[in-house]
């Protein structure tokens, strides 16, 4: 007994000591930096695989030993999804324990800025910068007429196909093949497609089903190529937008998918990989899997446009590079960005996530050779030409899960009746809308 | 010294002893976790953005009035409640039978636990990621719709259909939770003299009546303990319909947890988050407390 | 004449046949995901969700090594197993004693305000973690113990659950154990850790297999006060395969299998705390 309350006296000690060390090493570190000047920035991003986070360390090497002066040191955030990280941001803004400089993912960028999280960049990134970075980029990460986010990386959707099956099935596969941008496949060509190719052991397309941000995102080029976005352009409400007629025609018809049988209700990842499904609207993300693993032909076409309006549009957006509110040296953390965001550590380090860049001049360097033709060179002329920035609302994440789940019930009432109801969908859609204003008016509104 | 000098001392001695022995888990557990309760109680009074702690407004009871009016919330107060209903007796009822099969001593008895005790080794997020391909409703990609068409049934929409989610959910938790439970039995098992078995045998007491007579009756205050934690971990469910399906489809799977944690981080209104919070302890710790006074009744 | 005791013996050895089928049937059912978990992360991408209709998918036709490797680049594994170990480890030394101590108490001491502290204990263990995390986040922000190993280890020394646990299994001791213990002169303290504690083996394994596995699966709080890689946890690493589109499930199955593995050695060594008791009596066989 003696011998145990002696342990855990020791361990309480050890404990005291741990604390002890930890609260006197920060307090060198502050006393060093008023002393010499040196100032120290700390950036969070995700924690990404082996490639991007040795890019990381040799690029801040690279920084630490040109700049003296400004000490960077980067922490990777191990999120399980976007969500979790959300949440680290959220609970360290209530203890200002925020870092410098933080990632963020393109729609929540709004989100922060309209709550004083992150400050403004435009003194860092004038206009003629931005010139060289795609409009969608700048568009994403811009609200109320300021530039609060600035990334190197960008994502896009396009419609998959399955070669050897769809030749199987009767469609011309050539044809697919030699779209343009000016020239798409109509909603009613993907429908003949997937209704062709569905089978017993195929379904005849694949739409994101993540239950989140995945749904709006991928097919919000749908809602606007019918002629109504989600949200209005000022980002203030989404009554008439999201619930608008366009809309719920957009959305009668993705219930159609289901309903009939041609895209299944709760997709496994991999799908089409596994040669589950002829085709997918699937990411930029894809190819590089695809590539490594698919044991079949494969090929990519611009993403579906409308019968009605025949308007080419796309989506984008990835994580940016923020400063918070609680950085002190704002100025330092904007020198660091612009260095961090020039053409050469843009195009290396979409190399290294295997990523489209978002800078225009990014693509003449040797890194992203892999871009000048093909699946990734499609998905870059996407974006240079018909991508559109999600709705930059501080409402959107509220939308965003409020519009997941309406579609979640609108699928599952298709999948089980087998008929598409468009009252159903008018009231879900209703639904979206109204929980909208009402977050919108508690926080946002003047 | 006479008798009852000495009685008394020892009862004096007896409660320095107790108060030296609940003093630090009192300490710890105010501090670590009445503390953060009454800051949830009181932020459940404010307009509250998760993002905005400086800006925070008071508004008096409107978040229990709003919470009064949501249908959201008394959905998931249901399904809460149903989910707790059913899968209880089934989880508890599933971890006795398979803490009786290997509570005895046999060659591979460690081997045989561990498989038992296996679905708790592995992260509940994993298993809900899991199960969510074999609830696959496409018989080529999930494995129980396979086995469905093959025996000639239709195949079922098990996570995407608002009428067998929930029940989905409950089957996969009774089996993944249960593993817990019997090793709480076990332990409970091992406490019962073994003489009391051999009595009833030499008595000619058939398995089943030493089960009945000796095995309840020795686990009382085990089955008493395990029904209280099944029931409160059910009613805190989360991870399943967080990773499994969203709370969808239409609801049904949606928890009051569930709703909390949505609600204040996703959603960013942490004061209303509060508020259901605050009516979820009260709903629960009252159920707790009345199935204590029930269940000590009889002791 | 002779066939009754030849018929016996067969019986007995077909109820043992019987008993260790179904031990088996059920056993494979209970632990299908853990290897089918082990099948996927040594399958090429390509493969893992390939021929979920079939029970193919719990065989890796074309296995590799390469989703370990894999894992291997990508976490620093010495670096997270010992940062949880340590804070686990600290955790349960910690647990054991204080919350035996107050089961104890509340199972076997008369003293004042203790339906009081038992009720507290009940209401409290019904607190979900996600309803507190905000509060206790500040509040260890204020403590500034946010990125410190206290973090992850004081507040979650004390567990209702356990204390109750505790209680319950305190609470069948008998008495007179207690009462010959005070007799010979023992003073209630020593009582408890030289006649109860001896005896109370299995409970305290109980305690800690649930509570070890339980904290072995913690992810949103070590997420939440700890930042940096050399202060990551298992969780941490196992969650981040997560975070990066495409999600490489064969990376993340081999790193569970890698977490898991602790936790298996774990429960077979508990094992030991288990035999005691019934073993011995009558029901076997």
């Amino acid at each position: 007994m003696k011998k145990l309350i002696a342990l855990v006296l020791a361990l309480a000690m050890a404990l005291s000591l741990v604390a002890c060390s930890s609260s006197s090493s920060t307090t060198t570190d502050s006393s060093a930096a008023n002393g010499d000047e040196v100032i120290y920035l700390t950036i969070w991003s995700p924690t990404d695989e082996a490639a991007v986070e040795a890019w990381w360390v040799e690029k801040l090497d690279e920084w630490n030993a040109a700049n003296p002066n400004i000490q960077v040191s980067r922490e990777a955030i191990d999120r399980s999804d976007s969500y979790a990280y959300d949440n680290k941001i959220a609970t360290a803004v209530t203890s200002n324990d925020l870092p410098d400089i933080f990632y963020v993912d393109g729609p929540q960028v709004a989100y922060y800025a309209a709550n004083g999280v992150t400050v403004p960049l435009d003194d860092y990134f004038t206009a003629e910068d931005l010139e060289d970075f795609l409009d969608s980029a700048v568009e994403q990460n811009t609200y109320d007429g300021q530039l609060y986010a600035i990334g190197a990386t960008e994502s896009s959707v396009a419609f998959f196909y399955n070669k050897d099956y769809l030749t199987e099935c009767g469609v011309d596969v050539d044809d697919l093949d030699s779209r343009t941008i000016d020239n798409p496949i109509t909603w009613s060509e993907m429908l003949e497609i997937a209704e062709k190719c569905t089978t017993d052991s195929y379904v005849g397309t694949h739409i994101i089903m993540d239950h989140g941000e995945g749904l709006p995102y991928a097919l919000e080029p749908l809602y606007v190529s019918e002629g109504m976005d989600y949200i209005s352009d000022d980002g203030t409400t989404a009554e008439g937008y999201v619930n608008s007629s366009e809309a719920v025609t957009t959305t009668a018809w993705l219930a159609s998918l289901i309903a009939n049988g041609y895209a299944n209700i709760d997709p496994i990842d991999d799908e089409f990989l596994n040669g589950a499904c002829a085709t997918m609207l699937g990411g930029s993300w894809e190819v590089a899997t695809l590539e490594e693993s698919a044991d079949f032909e494969w090929g990519v076409t611009y993403y579906p446009v409308s019968d009605d309006t025949g308007t080419a549009v796309s989506p984008c957006g990835d994580w940016a590079a923020a400063i918070s509110k609680n950085c002190e040296n704002v100025d330092a953390a904007g020198e660091f960005l612009q260095w961090l965001m020039n053409t050469e550590n843009v195009a290396t380090y979409a190399a290294a996530i295997a990523k489209p860049a978002t800078r225009i001049s990014a693509y003449d360097e040797e890194a992203m050779a892999d871009y000048q033709e093909g699946a990734r060179a499609l998905f870059v002329e996407q974006l240079q030409t018909t991508a559109s920035a999600r709705p930059r609302s501080p409402s959107y994440s509220n939308f965003s899960s409020d519009y997941a789940e309406a579609m979640t019930n609108i699928f599952s009432d298709a999948a089980s009746t087998g008929t598409v109801d468009e009252e159903y969908i008018q009231s879900e859609l209703d639904r979206v809308s109204e929980n909208f204003t009402e977050n919108y008016n508690t926080y946002y509104a003047e | 010294m006479t008798k009852a000098s000495n009685l008394s001392a020892r009862k004096r001695n007896e409660r320095i002893a107790a108060y030296v022995f609940v003093i630090p888990a009192v300490v710890l557990l105010v501090a670590f976790l009445v503390v953060p309760m009454i800051y949830t109680v009181y932020y459940s009074v404010f307009q509250y953005q998760i993002m905005r702690p400086d800006d925070i407004k008071f508004i008096g009871l409107q978040n229990y009035v709003k919470l009064i009016g949501d249908s959201d919330f008394w959905q998931a107060l249901k399904n809460t409640v149903y989910f707790t209903v059913i899968v209880v007796p089934c989880q508890c009822v599933l971890a006795l039978a398979l803490a009786m099969l290997v509570s005895q001593k046999f060659r591979g008895v460690a081997i045989f636990r561990t498989m038992y005790f296996s679905p708790q080794l592995t992260s509940m997020v994993v298993i809900s990621i899991l199960w969510t391909v074999l609830y696959n409703s496409n018989p080529n990609t999930g494995l129980i719709n396979s086995l469905l068409t093959n025996l000639g049934f239709n195949s079922i929409n098990f996570l995407s259909n608002e009428k067998t989610a929930m029940n989905s959910i409950i089957f996969m938790s009774a089996w993944q939770g249960a593993g817990y439970q019997m090793m709480i039995f076990l332990a409970g098992l091992q406490g019962i003299p073994g003489e009391q078995y051999e009595a009833a045998s030499v008595d000619g007491a058939t398995k089943f009546q030493q089960f009945l007579y000796v095995t309840i009756p020795g686990l009382q205050g085990t089955i008493k303990y395990v029904i209280m934690i099944t029931m409160i971990q059910a009613m805190k469910l989360f991870t399943q319909p967080y990773v499994m399906t969203q709370g969808g489809p239409k609801n049904s799977t949606k928890t009051l947890v569930y709703y909390i944690y949505t609600q204040g981080f996703q959603n960013g209104n942490f004061g209303y988050a509060c508020a259901v919070a605050a009516v979820f302890f009260i709903i629960v710790v009252t159920m707790s407390l009345a199935m204590k006074r029930v269940t000590s009744a009889t002791d | 004449m002779n066939r009754r005791p030849q018929s016996k013996k067969a019986s007995a050895f077909l109820n043992k046949f019987l008993f260790y089928a179904g031990n088996i049937v059920i056993g494979i059912i209970f632990v299908s995901p853990l290897i089918w978990m082990i099948s996927a992360s040594l399958k090429p991408e390509a493969d893992i969700f390939a021929n979920m209709n079939s029970i193919m998918t719990f065989i890796p036709t074309n296995a590799t090594l390469a989703n370990y490797l894999e894992v291997f680049s990508r976490m620093n594994l010495p670096v997270v197993f010992k940062n949880t170990l340590l804070y686990i480890g600290l955790i349960l030394i910690f647990d054991l004693i204080v919350n035996s101590i107050c089961g104890y108490a509340l199972a076997k001491f008369d003293f004042k305000g203790k339906g009081l502290i038992l009720n507290l204990v009940i209401a409290l263990m019904v607190l979900p973690m996600e309803a507190i995390m905000l509060p206790l986040y500040i509040e260890m922000s204020q403590l500034g113990w946010v990125n410190t190993l206290q973090a992850l280890v004081v507040p979650f020394i004390a567990k209702c659950f356990s204390i109750y646990m505790f209680r319950q299994f305190f609470y069948d001791i008998p008495n007179d154990l207690l009462e010959a213990a005070a007799i010979d002169g023992c003073s209630p303290i020593r009582t408890f850790f030289n006649v109860v504690m001896p005896i109370s083996k299995t409970v305290y394994a109980t305690v800690f297999i649930l509570d070890f596995v339980s904290h072995w699966n913690d992810f949103m709080w070590p997420f939440l006060v700890m930042t940096g890689e050399n202060k990551r946890t298992i969780q941490l690493a196992v969650q981040s395969f997560f975070g990066t589109q495409p999600v490489h499930y064969g990376a993340i199955m081999a790193a569970l299998v890698i977490s898991a593995i602790p936790m298996i050695i774990m429960f077979v060594f508990m094992q030991k705390y288990y035999v005691e008791g019934i073993a011995s009596s009558g029901i076997k066989g």
